[in-house]
């Protein structure tokens, strides 16, 4: 790989990152902080990357969610005297204004999406959202393509579920 | 239109067994306004999965973390050497783009005028081309013989086409 430039081979990264870290931590604001973190982190380290990373969008995906999982273990250690077996509590995804703009039913959509454990819900996003392979979305995570589809596999399952029934009893 | 196909990738979707290309398949097929009945029902799906693709951070942003970086990165104008032959591009591509303007300009010109000057079909005024009658003749009889043999090669070959077909 060349040198990295951070104009033109990190920032235009931020918003599939930031997209990642919202869906892990369900907090705009603290994705917003990760996605930065991530990027200088990268940006201090790229002496080191360049030649031995082969994929810097990989690369740059592993930090983030490795810095996602941390910031959301440190809350909630920081919670534990809290309930905190729901997502729902903490979902801040949607700034106000897009609360109102989006209709309910994606809303409830968006909530099936939520209550997906963490891996599926990254799964889900690395493949539904931003399209990518089996192969790249096992790097990113750190698994194998095969624990990939099945984590896929579960997750759509557990969709399809939730949403059917929101389809046939509007829950 | 037959939605059997679409019915069958969204079944697969389900089972996790579909490839990255079909499931973009679905994607576009969800964005059209008229989704037939039977299907309607999975488009808020994939409305939310558009919608989600299109979150991102502003300028803002940018700036914020830009801050945080530039002193590390000042802006370095990296210089490139260049011959003088590549230097002098531009040049040439401007004479040329001059050069094709004038060219054409002059052909044009030309050609107006020759449509301007009417045909002269008096032959009182004809001029003639020859002062020596021998010579003319020798100039017509050269063209009637290459008028000949050009007749004749065709006819030969359109013969030959004839038998082959």
């Amino acid at each position: 790989m060349q040198e990295i430039d951070f104009r033109t081979d990190l920032l235009p990264l931020k918003d599939q990152l930031f997209r990642l870290a919202l869906r892990i931590t369900l907090d705009r604001a603290e994705a917003e902080d990760i996605v930065q973190d991530t990027l200088l982190r990268v940006w201090e380290r790229r002496a080191e990357l360049s030649g031995v990373v082969n994929s810097l969008e990989a690369y740059c995906l592993t930090v983030c969610r490795n810095l996602a999982l941390d910031r959301k273990e440190r809350k909630e250690a920081q919670n534990l005297s809290l309930e905190s077996g729901s997502y729902d509590a903490a979902d801040n995804t949607l700034s106000p204004q897009e609360q109102l703009e989006h209709d309910d039913r994606l809303r409830r959509i968006h909530r099936l999406f939520c209550q997906l454990p963490e891996r599926q819900r990254s799964v889900v996003q690395l493949r539904d959202i931003e399209g990518k392979s089996y192969k790249e979305i096992a790097t990113v995570l750190g698994l194998t393509e095969e624990v990939v589809k099945v984590t896929l596999f579960r997750a759509r399952q557990s969709i399809r579920q939730q949403y059917e029934k929101i389809e046939a009893y509007g829950l | 239109m037959d939605y059997k196909y679409i019915e069958q990738l969204v079944e697969r979707y389900w089972d996790a067994a579909t490839t990255p290309e079909e499931e973009q398949i679905l994607r576009l097929f969800f964005r059209q306004s008229d989704i037939p009945q039977p299907l309607l029902r999975y488009k808020d799906l994939f409305d939310y999965e558009a919608a989600e693709r299109s979150i991102g951070l502003g300028s803002d942003f940018d700036r914020k973390v830009l801050a945080a970086v530039v002193p590390a990165t000042p802006v370095v104008v990296k210089a490139r050497r260049r011959s003088w032959a590549e230097s002098l591009r531009p040049l040439y591509q401007a004479a040329a783009a001059v050069a094709v303007v004038v060219l054409v300009g002059i052909g044009a010109q030309r050609s107006f005028q020759k449509d301007g000057a009417a045909w002269d079909y008096n032959p009182a005024s004809y001029n003639d081309t020859y002062d020596n009658p021998q010579q003319a003749y020798k100039v017509l009889e050269d063209g009637l013989e290459m008028f000949q043999r050009t007749a004749s090669a065709d006819t030969v070959q359109a013969d030959k086409q004839v038998v082959s077909q």
